[in-house]
């Protein structure tokens, strides 16, 4: 905490000096938006009670069909629009509401802007899109430290360690 | 723990941390006002009329309150008497927001309650005001909790054993907590989320015993209910819902993938207890994956069934199964309400229970065996009915490994997509049912509902810590309404239907000639007891997702609900209810009287 404070006060400190991620600003776009609501943090998506997101892991789509995904949603499907106006002033896949009907998507709980939606895209790119199974420092890249999220994945590519809170019958 | 200085709430800073907790001393309340709740009054707590001491109001798990000075003459002058706006909305995990589904414990005029996250309130409802006195905030870690939490950041609420107040967390630790300080005397894990194994049930106090289930069939574990003794803080026993290998019931597991090691079997709806009998009944969920019943061949023990537990050995005394072998998600989680009544050959020693599956069960509690079975909901599809001797479905045929039930509405391998009725959320899903002995008449919150579900074949490859393994999912093409159905226990026959346009997300309390209950829509209604004709209804503006409750305090009645839609539905189920795409998460306490 003094470190945090610390490193307010004086900016200039190590501690501020190392180089941003420049897809940092679509991680937090990915959390506000709660695509990991679907998706997971990984992006794997995958099945459940929300049926079935695909993974974007596995995902094929390039950066501009990522961002006609994100603004227009996925008619039929699940996945939401997150463009103002989407199927009304402005037309998606070529339809307006009209047009799409019974397959109209969600509307989704937050609007993007534009920017938005490229710096989501960017950062699906650099770092989810391709990518094999989630790993303990992609984990901890995406959560940070606080949360024991990303134990699970530490215990697998690692020895188990004598970690005090496991759950253990007493 | 946060502890607040009478109407002025006043926080004193906090000087004593517990770890996870911050202190802070006020002596403006003296402990006298508390009275150590022993085992002797959980035994007798209907004796303490004005008193709601368990999580079901009783071990019984009735729900009926005989406090009778709002009856049916006067329930429509019926008001909001006062407020209390609560916390743990924010999300986490998979989920946005959190919700309320807690039964409000109230003792001597002092009120306990809980928020999705674990946060314990206490609250002073005396002189016709609600005055906060503390608040224990666990620290429930969001992120790590909520992304194995299938159906929602929810905690049901809280049970009292001596001078403590006992909760659960999502995270999976069971806290003791001073009933008069608001600090932490001690805390244990019980569950592990790595594991993919969270809690979201209300402890039940049997002796000096806090009785835990778990949730987490939707991520492969393999359930369990555990028994922590709160006097040395060590656990007694744990029973798992799924046999070990050799043990009986093992059998029914007949696959050669292993699957009962991920078989699922959970138990997140607090049980009943019968002292006479010294028997624990738990009601224990679907097995996994939920949707591929091709991958885990046989009966799938303990799952979908009926257990009847030693309570002080956890050992197994009798079962009952209502789908062997589920390929729907028909949960058997539901409380089995301990009835007795006189049957045409004799007085009878029931317990009812309102499964998933769309049909109401009376089993005799001392043997295990079948009484009487009937569809409390308007739409069956998945069988013709249940055998009138075994109440097994008609289609049930031990000799297959794999169950079909009916055909052509049964999602499977060959059938990919399958639309059920009722749907996976189930005719009654964990919503508690109340039974007013006087009417001999038992009240059953229903969701009306079919759904659709896709098959994906599992394969062992899918099982990963943490993740979902559910071999397919559901979608919601069908509106779904819901009502409350009431029961004859004489008979076994319904004796009346209330139509609400909502599923019954809330759950019900009755009281001598009253039914209470709520709408995901914002109404909370009261009904005649009998003909369950509408009486009065107030819009609370939230959704209601949580049981209705009564106490007495200063001589005066009052009702009291949790607001604040949380839980599955609004994520995955609220296409079947697009008109409650508006509700706005919330967490108010509404207190009622005349």
């Amino acid at each position: 905490m003094v470190g945090a404070i610390a490193a307010l006060l004086y900016p200039g400190t190590a501690y501020c000096q190392s180089t941003p991620d420049p897809t940092d600003p679509g991680k937090g776009v990915f959390k506000r938006a709660n695509c990991m609501g679907c998706h997971k943090w990984h992006g794997h998506g995958g099945g459940g009670y929300g049926g079935d997101a695909l993974s974007l892991r596995k995902t094929e789509l390039t950066r501009e069909q990522i961002i006609e995904t994100v603004r227009c949603g996925r008619p039929g499907t699940g996945m939401p629009f997150f463009e103002r106006g989407a199927y009304d002033s402005i037309k998606c896949y070529d339809m307006n509401r009209q047009d799409a009907g019974g397959t109209m998507p969600p509307e989704a709980n937050v609007f993007l802007r534009t920017k938005d939606v490229e710096e989501v895209a960017d950062y699906v790119i650099m770092h989810i899109k391709g990518k094999a199974e989630p790993s303990f420092a992609e984990c901890i890249s995406f959560f940070s430290e606080t949360s024991r999220v990303c134990d699970v994945y530490k215990k697998a590519e690692q020895p188990p360690s004598s970690a005090p809170d496991t759950a253990k019958p007493q | 723990m946060t502890r607040f200085k009478g109407r002025s709430a006043i926080v004193r800073a906090g000087m004593l941390a517990v770890g996870f907790a911050t202190a802070a001393y006020m002596a403006d309340r003296s402990p006298a006002y508390a009275d150590d709740v022993t085992p002797e009054r959980l035994l007798n707590a209907d004796k303490e009329a004005g008193n709601w001491l368990h999580h079901h109001k009783n071990f019984s798990a009735t729900r009926f309150s005989s406090l009778n000075e709002i009856n049916g003459g006067n329930v429509k002058n019926l008001k909001v008497a006062w407020t209390m706006h609560l916390g743990g909305v924010e999300g986490g995990g998979i989920w946005s927001h959190g919700g309320l589904e807690g039964t409000p414990i109230v003792e001597n005029g002092f009120m306990y309650v809980t928020d999705g996250w674990g946060s314990v309130y206490k609250i002073d409802t005396h002189g016709g005001h609600g005055d906060l006195l503390w608040k224990m905030d666990p620290k429930t870690d969001h992120d790590w909790a909520g992304a194995v939490a299938c159906c929602g950041v929810d905690n049901r609420g809280v049970a009292l054993w001596g001078n403590l107040v006992i909760s659960h967390t999502l995270d999976g630790r069971l806290i003791a907590t001073n009933k008069d300080t608001g600090q932490v005397a001690w805390q244990r894990t019980v569950a592990d989320p790595n594991k993919g194994e969270v809690i979201t049930g209300a402890p039940l106090i049997v002796k000096d015993m806090a009785i835990t289930g778990v949730a987490g069939a939707e991520y492969g574990i393999r359930g369990w209910i555990a028994a922590t003794d709160l006097k040395t803080q060590k656990e007694v026993w744990r029973t798992f819902t799924i046999p070990g290998k050799d043990e009986a019931g093992s059998e029914t597991w007949k696959d050669d993938k292993n699957a009962a090691a991920s078989g699922g079997g959970s138990t997140w709806v607090t049980g009943t207890y019968d002292p006479t009998t010294n028997t624990l009944l738990w009601g224990v969920g679907n097995p996994g994956p939920d949707w591929d019943n091709a991958y885990r061949p046989g009966d799938n023990l303990y799952t979908d069934s009926s257990l009847a537990l030693d309570a002080d050995t956890g050992k197994i005394k009798w079962h009952y199964q209502h789908t062997p072998n589920d390929p729907y998600d028909y949960d058997s989680v539901a409380e089995n309400v301990m009835v007795d009544v006189q049957g045409t050959n004799g007085p009878q020693k029931l317990a009812l229970e309102a499964d998933r599956n769309g049909f109401a069960y009376a089993i005799d509690r001392t043997t295990g065996r079948f009484v009487w079975g009937l569809p409390f909901v308007k739409k069956v599809t998945w069988t013709k009915g249940i055998d009138p001797e075994s109440g097994k479905p008609l289609e049930y045929d031990s000799k297959k490994q794999v169950q079909t039930y009916n055909t052509e509405v049964t999602p499977s391998r060959e059938h990919k997509v399958a639309d059920i009725c009722p749907g996976n959320m189930g005719g009654k899903n964990w919503p508690p049912t109340a039974y007013n002995p006087e009417l001999k008449l038992w009240y059953i919150p229903v969701i009306e509902s079919c759904n659709r579900v896709t098959v994906e074949e599992a394969t062992q490859d899918k099982i990963k810590p943490r993740e979902f393994f559910t071999g397919g999912g559901p979608s919601q093409p069908f509106k779904i309404t819901g009502s409350v159905t009431a029961i004859d226990v004489t008979t076994g026959k319904i004796a009346g239907k209330a139509e609400l346009p909502f599923p019954n997300l809330g759950g019900i309390l009755a009281t001598p000639d009253l039914v209470f209950s709520g709408q995901p829509s914002g109404e909370v209604i009261a009904f005649d007891g009998k003909s369950l004709q509408k009486l009065w209804e107030f819009n609370t503006g939230g959704g209601v997702n949580a049981p209705p409750m009564s106490f007495s305090v200063d001589g005066k009645q009052y009702i009291a609900i949790l607001v604040g839609l949380g839980g599955a539905w609004d994520k995955w189920f609220i296409d079947s209810t697009p008109e409650l795409k508006k509700m706005q998460p919330g967490s108010t306490l509404y207190v009622f009287s005349l």
